[in-house]
């Protein structure tokens, strides 16, 4: 909403300064977005005097000028216009004034002779229609001062935002009452004199409204004889200032009011409305299959069956609250004018000009709701405009079809009660106070206020909406601030939500970044990336999506890690270690919301860093990935894991593993399938997993306990045993341990040997590799002699290399 | 020549041998021959009883004095070699310190959920639970129980991402679909207050979707942190002493707070917060836009309309609800210029936090 800082303060009393008044609004719920100072383009404008007036001796058409503008030497200026003599005053754009569609005016030489200025039109100033020649000042005009200033065009307009539920502050006189609520001061309601002749007008017009709930009100008036032109200067300039374009002196008016008071009027030319028994016939109805419109911006548009229309006995002449008909428009050859100021459903006319993609000035109100009671204080004020700037008569009378009456409501208002809610301690007298000066009525004695909302206020329905106004119009900042009190209460996380921060600590502090990527995906996503679903499953597709590669929400981050690993790569950065801790969807059938699983997810690619003087940064693979998932068993305290072999489609065969967390696979580790990839336009080993947040959260161990902190010394043995290649190292680490008993107190594994290919001498038999682990034996309670352990070892290697085909490796 | 004179010049010789002897291995090679099983002064020793009964004393004593100075020399000559090899070992061991260092980057938390973080301790520190809900929501939770007229524009295809639903081919055209990605994490308010009575004080972090084009300012997925307080006597005083607390721990204790009447559906009374410019204090300037206040959250007291989809008893009990974007947060406190960069997974933006 732009609001005239002049147009204002003819309508209240604002007596403070602009900077306060910005910051009073701001406060009082009425934000002030832009302002906008109007004039200043007209800078270099003067009101200067015509000397000497000579034709220009090479052109017919031009004149040479001396012009007077208060400086110690005339300006020369050459001019094609013809309505203006000597001793005329006019303004005068000096050289280097920027005009209205940003003309600069140069020093310049027509037909040979140097021109020093130009004198202006109204159009050229933006102050009017009329380009047909200069504008001519009056006698008085003072030569030598700035035309703005002498034409009180200075004026500054405030861009208010006004919420939706205020629809009455799309208006002048609105906004006014609200300044003088906020500043208590006197608010002056326009007034007009309304003077009717000829035949009334229930002998022109008829008007049937078919819905009462779609067009609670529909009012015509009817003005004869008017004459089309342009608006007077004070009425286009404040259309101008309120963010439209002057169009003729009839049109201008209805958006005036429009402004003014917030009811969106329409004038039809009344020639062109269809006739039923002699009488123009407006019908106000929902449009029928195949019917068309011609609307004012000429476009011809197809009305749907739920389009509110204005019509005739012929068709659709307008859409109701969005937009005239083009053929039934106010033009220069107008004489009748058919006024319509009426009140229709705001969902209704929110549909037309959504699906039309109209938005109009008029709809944007009905959108937001107009009062109904104001449509013939509207009409009234408009008739009384046209036939002050058009001239005509308006026709005595008007039709007034109003099936559904607004009607105040009353609500109750407990003083006590709002104290209680807003923390404040206001008497009685402040609150009957503010609600007034909104226009509330207020009665009632003692604390509880029965107060009497008017109709232009329909977002004050409860008591509570009225407790808002209070605070408001006191202001919030008065309130003290204070803290709940009430009942003791904890604040405190969920076992869930600590361990899903202790997952996030463990793979930083395993050197993992954290990555919020977008949880979009594509179908194209899913194929390259292989994945499948189970019976009934699939992805959660979007129905109104942004781009085809946003088409669907993700099953798994693993396409958002890659295209970020591709990100960095692009970008020069090859070492990237990520994570994403989020929730990832899949559809199950027949259900309404998807499944949401959160999940925890990785990338490894390049090296820990860049190569070192004393650090050869070797390249990450499966292991560190698998390193990385160590750490975070070990951190959260997940005991019950281990990793077993298995392949998916987007992991490269062999170096791929599924993870077993207390029996159940929990996700995947691996590195990425080439194919994948090269799709997602990555390169080099990269490692990825993917695990389901949820079952790691149950196998926390919560009852840690301490055990005993050696005292006495450990014996260590190595051995190497060689197996065959199939038998894996988890399971002859099983068959140690196994085999070792209670005094066996760890094994490592820290050496794998395979004789490499084409070796001439071979360490190692064919198909088999040897595997080097150091045991460690403890005894709590003793300090083990060498016989005891030789002879536990001695048992142990014999045990192991029965149970999984072993030789001990000479 | 005499004993004493041979015994002189063994000392002499022996003490020359201790000084020359450059390292450890000469020297005990000295203290062998001079003073071992075999050593030449060990034999004088041995010889003693050749002599003359009555120059044995003199020959004696004069061998031992010989015998603990040599010793003596040996210990001290020893004691200079260690340190000189010490210093030697030390020299050659010696580093470069400006040479870099052996690194373990630990990684970082993402900005965003570092401040999702530190707005959270701010509040369990206010006896806060966190709370949390689905991303796919149902219409009625995301906009209806939250008092959003059916006409309401954030319900429009054009803003809400809608979800094929699957119990229901009929409906699934954007708009009439009654399943959809939240707008924001208020639904949660709603589930909330549907199975737990009051006191509820609750913080619902989460992440959100609005059909937006990435750019600047704007990111079709987002997060928002969200606040929701039902208790009997919770009046507007409250929930403008709470957002002020939040505002200073998380903005520092010298910025201002200022509470701007706004109209949003599920609260009543509303209001915007404005923050002071932590750059200007206040003045107005570039990074303010001129106003001097950066807006970074709405609040409200709940409506009564929304306490009423949830069978709480407006009479009895009031809230307040409040909601921001950790992505503004972001923007506003750390300087982030294009909100894309925060879904990027650019190492060289994560590793600056």
């Amino acid at each position: 909403m732009r609001v005239s800082l002049k147009w204002l303060k003819e309508l209240v009393d604002i007596p403070v300064p602009l900077e306060e008044l910005i910051d009073r609004l701001d406060m009082t719920g009425t934000k002030v977005e832009t302002v906008h100072v109007l004039g200043e383009r007209l800078d270099g404008v003067l009101i200067g005097q015509v000397l000497t007036k000579d034709k220009h001796p090479h052109a017919d058409k031009l004149s040479y000028c001396t012009v007077d503008i208060g400086a110690d030497e005339p300006l020369k200026i050459v001019c094609g216009a013809t309505n203006f003599k000597a001793g005329d005053k006019v303004p005068v754009a000096t050289v280097g004034t920027i005009l209205t569609g940003g003309v600069t005016i140069k020093r310049a030489k027509l037909r040979g002779l140097e021109s020093q200025g130009m004198m202006c039109s109204a159009r050229e100033l933006g102050v009017g229609g009329d380009a047909s020649g200069l504008l001519i000042l009056p006698e008085d005009a003072p030569v030598g001062v700035p035309f703005s200033e002498w034409a009180g065009l200075g004026d500054t307009v405030l861009e208010l935002e006004i919420t939706p539920n205020r629809p009455d502050c799309l208006s002048m006189v609105g906004v006014a009452r609200e300044a003088g609520a906020v500043f208590r001061t006197a608010v002056r309601t326009p007034e007009w004199v309304l003077t009717e002749s000829g035949s009334p007008v229930g002998e022109a017009v008829d008007v049937q409204i078919e819905d009462a709930s779609l067009c609670p009100r529909y009012t015509a008036r009817v003005i004869r004889g008017v004459t089309i032109g342009p608006s007077p200067d004070w009425l286009a300039e404040r259309i101008v200032a309120s963010g439209a374009r002057p169009i003729n002196n009839v049109v201008d008016v209805t958006n005036y009011v429009m402004f003014e008071l917030g009811q969106p009027l329409h004038a039809f030319d009344l020639a062109t409305i269809g006739t039923a028994q002699g009488r123009a016939s407006i019908a106000v109805r929902t449009a029928k299959p195949g019917e068309r419109l011609v609307t004012l911006d000429g476009q011809d548009r197809e009305l749907s069956a739920e389009t509110l229309v204005i019509a005739d006995p012929c068709g659709p002449v307008a859409l109701a609250g969005v937009m005239g008909g083009a053929a039934t428009e106010v033009s220069g050859r107008t004489v009748d004018i058919l006024l319509e100021a009426a009140s229709f459903d705001r969902v209704s006319v929110s549909r037309t000009s959504r699906r039309l993609g109209l938005i109009s000035e008029a709809a944007l109100r009905f959108e937001r709701g107009v009062d109904p009671e104001l449509a013939r204080r509207a009409s009234d004020r408009a008739a009384a405009l046209i036939a002050e700037v058009a001239g005509g008569r308006v026709a005595p009378g008007i039709v007034d079809v109003y099936p559904l009456p607004a009607k105040p409501i009353e609500l109750t208002l407990r003083v006590d009660r709002m104290n209680a809610l807003l923390g404040t301690t206001l008497v009685e007298e402040e609150v009957r106070q503010i609600l007034s000066s909104l226009g509330i009525d207020v009665a009632g004695e003692g604390s509880v206020l029965t107060c009497v909302v008017p109709t232009f206020r329909p977002d004050l329905a409860r008591e509570i909406d009225l407790y808002e106004e209070v605070v408001r119009i006191w202001g919030m900042e008065r309130v003290a601030s204070t803290l709940p009190g009430g009942r003791a209460r904890v604040g405190r996380l969920t076992k869930e939500q600590r361990v899903h921060a202790r997952i996030g600590e463990a793979l930083r502090a395993a050197g993992l970044n954290e990555h919020i990527g977008l949880a979009f995906i594509s179908l194209t996503d899913l194929e390259r990336i292989g994945w499948t679903f189970g019976p009934g499953e699939g992805p959660v597709e979007l129905l109104n999506p942004m781009s085809e590669e946003q088409s669907h929400l993700r099953t798994t981050v693993l396409p958002g890690l890659l295209r970020a690993v591709s990100h960095n790569q692009r970008h020069d950065v090859p070492d990237v270690h990520l994570y994403e801790m989020g929730t990832v969807f899949k559809t199950a059938e027949g259900r309404k919301l998807p499944r949401e699983r959160g999940v925890v997810g990785g990338v490894l690619a390049g090296s820990w860093n860049r190569p070192g003087w004393n650090d050869p940064a070797p390249a990450l693979d499966f292991f560190d990935g698998k390193g990385v998932l160590e750490t975070l068993f070990d951190e959260i305290d997940v005991t019950n894991w281990k990793m077993r072999a298995a392949e998916h489609p987007w992991l490269q065969k062999g170096r791929s593993a599924d993870v077993i967390v207390a029996g159940d696979v929990v996700g995947w580790l691996g590195e990425v399938a080439p194919p994948v990839l090269e799709a997602y336009d990555v390169s080099g080993a990269v490692t990825v997993f993917e695990l389901d947040v949820k079952p790691l959260v149950k196998a926390v161990a919560t009852d840690v306990r301490y055990r005993e902190v050696p005292r006495f010394p450990a014996v260590k043995v190595d051995v190497a045993l060689v197996v065959d290649d199939s038998v894996t190292a988890e399971r002859v680490g099983q068959a140690i341990r196994s085999a070792g008993g209670p005094l066996l107190e760890s094994v490592r594994l820290f050496d794998v040997y395979r004789d490499p290919e084409g070796a001439t001498v071979r360490r190692v038999r064919e198909g088999a590799k040897s595997l080097a682990f150091s045991l460690t034996y403890r005894a709590a309670d003793r300090t083990l002699t060498d016989d005891e352990v030789r002879s536990i070892h001695e048992r142990v290697v014999r045990k192991v290399c029965a149970a999984v085909g072993a030789e001990v490796r000479s | 020549m005499g004993v004493a004179e041979d015994l002189s010049s063994l000392r002499d010789e022996a003490l020359d041998s201790v000084a020359s002897a450059n390292d450890l291995t000469a020297l005990e090679a000295v203290r062998v021959a001079f003073l071992g099983k075999r050593g030449s002064l060990t034999s004088v020793l041995r010889g003693l009883g050749a002599l003359a009964p009555q120059d044995r004393p003199v020959i004696g004593q004069l061998a031992n004095q010989i015998r603990e100075e040599l010793e003596k020399a040996i210990a001290t000559r020893r004691d200079e070699l260690a340190s000189q090899a010490l210093a030697a070992r030390l020299q050659a061991e010696s580093v470069d310190v400006t040479l870099p260092g052996r690194k373990r980057s630990p990684g970082k938390q993402h900005l965003i959920h570092q401040i999702v973080d530190e707005i959270t301790a701010v509040f369990v520190g206010l006896g806060y639970c966190v709370a949390e809900g689905p991303e796919v929501e149902l219409e009625y939770y995301n906009f209806t129980a939250l008092n959003h007229p059916p006409e309401h524009p954030a319900r429009a295809a054009t803003d809400t991402f809608y979800v094929r639903d699957l119990s229901d081919e009929a409906s699934n055209v954007p708009g009439e679909c009654d399943v959809l990605l939240r707008t924001h994490t208020s639904p949660v308010q709603v589930r909330v207050m549907e199975r737990q009575a009051p006191p509820i004080y609750v913080l619902v972090p989460g992440k959100v979707y609005r059909r937006d084009v990435a750019d600047p300012s704007h990111l079709p997925r987002f997060t928002q942190i969200e606040g929701l307080v039902v208790d009997e006597g919770i009046t507007f005083g409250d929930l403008k002493g709470t957002l002020e607390h939040f505002v200073r721990e998380v903005f520092g204790s010298t910025r201002r707070v200022r509470l701007r009447p706004h109209f949003f559906p599920f609260t009543e009374p509303s209001a915007e917060v404005d923050v002071s410019c932590g750059i200007c204090g206040g003045e107005g300037c570039r990074s303010c836009g001129g106003e001097g206040w950066l807006e970074v959250l709405g609040c409200g007291m709940v409506d009564p309309n929304v306490f009423s989809y949830v069978g709480i008893d407006p009479e009895r009990y009031s809230g307040f609800a409040f909601g921001m974007g950790a992505e503004r947060i972001a923007a506003l406190k750390y300087g982030v210029p294009d909100l894309r960069l925060l879904v990027e997974g650019d190492m060289r933006f994560l590793r600056q936090f």
